[in-house]
C-alpha cells in the first residue's frame, strides 16, 4: 500500500496534514481520467474554500474540470509552479500539492488509502 | 434508461446561448440526458482559459461587429456564423468516462455516412472529412455530469473564419491556451446536391436520439428570465468574456509613416495592460517610459488607452517623432 500518509475525497482529491496545515492535490487516479493537464486556475491566498465547493479548475486535453475542495478554511499557500508546469499534477500527483489550507473548520468525510483504492475500482 | 431531451435554441446572439448552456447543465434535472443545437452569428467563442486579447484582432471585431464570447471548456478560439451549427450533449460523466470523445462524436459521424460521406474521429478533439477538420469539440465536467459541445461548418463563411482568427502579433509568454490553427472544410461540398442545413438537424436529432426515449424540451418563461440573469451576470460582461485572461506577453511589430519601426512588447493580464516596452529605431524627444507607464492599468483596447493618454496630458508625438496617437493606439491594441 503506498501513501499511508493521504486521505482521499470521493472527487479525488488528496489530503495531507503537515504542519498544521491542510495540504490539498490530486490523486493519480484523477490525473490519469483527466489525461493531459495543460493549465491549472488556482485560487488566491486569503481565499475561502468551502468542502464539497470548487476551489479552482484544471484544464486537460480532453476537459475542463473542478478541483473540489476537501476542507473548509482560508487558503495560506498556493503552488505557483503548476501555473508554469501544470504537467506536475500528470508526473507527479503526490509530490505536486495545489493549495494548502489553513483554519480548517470543517472536513468532508474522507477515505483512508486502502479505502480510496477499493473506491477507485468501482469507478474505474 | 435516462431520458433523452432534445432542445433547439432559437437565438443567435452568442453570450444567451452560452448561458443557456450553462443554465441547461446546472438547473435542469439530472435525471436526463439533453441535446442542444443552436447557431451563433458573427461570434468568436474563446476558451474557458484563454487570454482573449491574445487571440482576436480587437479592431477587426470592432469594424465587423464581431461579438466576443468566453465558453466554459477549454481549447481555442472559434469563428461562428449562421453557417455553423453548434450542438451540445449534456449527460453523467461515469458513464462517458472510459469511451470519453468517441461516444458523443459518433452520432455525427453516422449521420454523415446516411448522407454517404465519411467521416472520420481525429484522436484529439476534431471530426475529419477528408482530412480536414468541420468539426471542433470540447467537454466541461462538473459533479459527475459533463458538458460536450462542438461546432458543426455547414457553409460557414470559411474565409472569414480564417480572417476573423488572424492575430497580427506574436505570443512570446503565455500562461494561458493558445488556439491551434487546423485546416478547415464545410461539410456541405461533400453532401448530396440540395443538401440543406435543416436536413441535415433533422438527421443529426434522429441519430442522436436512436435508441433512446426521446422529448421535445420547451424552455418555460422561468427557464428564459432565468437564462437572461446568468446572461445578463456573466456572458454578456467584459469581465467574463476578456477579464478571466491568464497572463500573455504579445509582441506587435509595425511600421508608422514618419515616425519608424515599432516592437511593442506587451503583457496583459485579467483585462489590463501590465507591462509594456516600446522598441524601435525612431527618433525619442522624450523617455518612451512615460508613454509605458501612461497605459499600464489600461485595458488593452483603443479607448481604454486613448482615455489615459488624454488624462495624463501625454501627446504622443511630444515623446515620439512623428508617432500619431491614433497609428501607436492602432498597433498596441491591434
Amino acid at each position: 500500500m503506498e501513501h499511508l500518509e493521504y486521505q482521499f475525497s470521493r472527487s479525488h482529491e488528496w489530503v495531507k496534514e503537515e504542519d498544521g496545515l491542510t495540504i490539498v492535490g490530486i490523486s493519480d487516479f484523477a490525473q490519469n481520467a483527466l489525461g493531459d493537464v495543460v493549465f491549472v486556475n488556482l485560487p488566491e491566498v486569503g481565499d475561502e474554500v468551502i468542502a464539497g465547493e470548487a476551489f479552482g479548475d484544471v484544464e486537460s486535453v480532453k476537459a475542463v474540470s473542478d478541483l473540489v475542495s476537501p476542507v473548509t478554511g482560508t487558503v495560506a499557500e498556493v503552488n505557483e509552479e503548476l501555473l508554469d508546469s501544470p504537467e506536475l499534477l500528470n508526473s507527479d500527483p503526490y509530490g505536486s500539492w495545489i493549495i494548502k489550507v489553513e483554519n480548517v473548520t470543517d472536513t468532508e468525510d474522507l477515505l483512508s488509502a486502502a479505502a480510496y483504492e477499493e473506491y477507485c475500482e468501482t469507478e474505474a | 434508461m435516462s431520458r433523452f431531451a432534445c432542445l433547439e435554441l432559437n437565438t443567435t446572439d452568442p453570450a444567451w446561448n452560452l448561458a443557456a448552456e450553462q443554465y441547461v447543465f446546472d438547473c435542469l434535472p439530472r435525471d436526463k440526458s439533453y441535446l442542444m443545437l443552436w447557431q451563433n452569428d458573427n461570434a468568436i467563442i474563446v476558451g474557458k482559459f484563454q487570454n482573449t486579447a491574445a487571440e482576436i484582432d480587437a479592431d477587426f471585431v470592432e469594424k465587423n461587429g464581431i461579438r466576443v464570447v468566453r465558453r466554459l471548456s477549454g481549447g481555442g478560439a472559434v469563428y461562428h456564423d449562421l453557417g455553423n451549427l453548434n450542438y451540445t450533449i449534456i449527460t453523467d460523466a461515469a458513464a462517458s468516462e472510459s469511451v470519453n470523445l468517441r461516444i458523443f462524436c459518433e452520432p455525427v459521424v453516422r449521420t454523415l455516412w446516411r448522407f454517404g460521406v465519411e467521416a472520420e474521429i481525429d484522436g484529439r478533439n476534431d471530426i475529419l472529412v477528408d482530412g480536414r477538420k468541420f468539426s471542433g469539440n470540447a467537454q466541461y465536467r462538473k459533479n459527475g455530469r459533463v458538458m460536450h459541445h462542438g461546432t458543426l461548418l455547414f457553409d460557414s463563411d470559411l474565409e472569414m473564419i480564417q480572417r476573423a482568427l488572424r492575430v497580427n502579433a506574436e505570443k512570446i509568454r503565455s500562461k494561458g491556451i493558445a488556439s491551434v490553427r487546423s485546416r478547415v472544410t464545410n461539410m456541405k461540398p461533400y453532401l448530396p446536391a440540395g443538401t440543406t442545413l435543416a436536413d441535415f438537424k433533422a438527421a443529426l436529432l434522429e441519430e442522436a436520439a436512436e435508441g433512446k426515449d426521446t422529448e421535445i424540451l420547451c424552455l418555460t418563461d422561468a427557464d428564459r428570465q432565468a437564462i437572461d440573469a446568468l446572461r445578463q451576470e456573466r456572458y454578456a460582461l467584459r469581465e467574463w468574456n476578456y477579464g478571466a485572461s491568464p497572463s500573455c506577453t504579445l509582441l506587435k511589430r509595425g511600421r508608422i509613416e514618419g515616425c519608424g519601426s515599432l516592437e511593442i512588447y506587451l503583457t496583459a493580464e485579467k483585462d489590463r495592460i501590465t507591462d509594456l516596452k516600446i522598441l524601435g529605431d525612431f527618433f525619442a524627444e522624450k523617455d518612451p517610459k512615460i508613454l509605458e507607464s501612461a497605459l499600464k492599468g489600461c485595458r488593452p483596447e483603443k479607448n481604454d488607452c486613448r482615455k489615459a493618454l488624454e488624462s495624463a496630458g501625454i501627446r504622443t508625438e511630444e515623446i515620439i517623432c512623428g508617432l500619431r496617437a491614433e497609428a501607436f493606439l492602432s498597433l498596441v491594441c491591434q
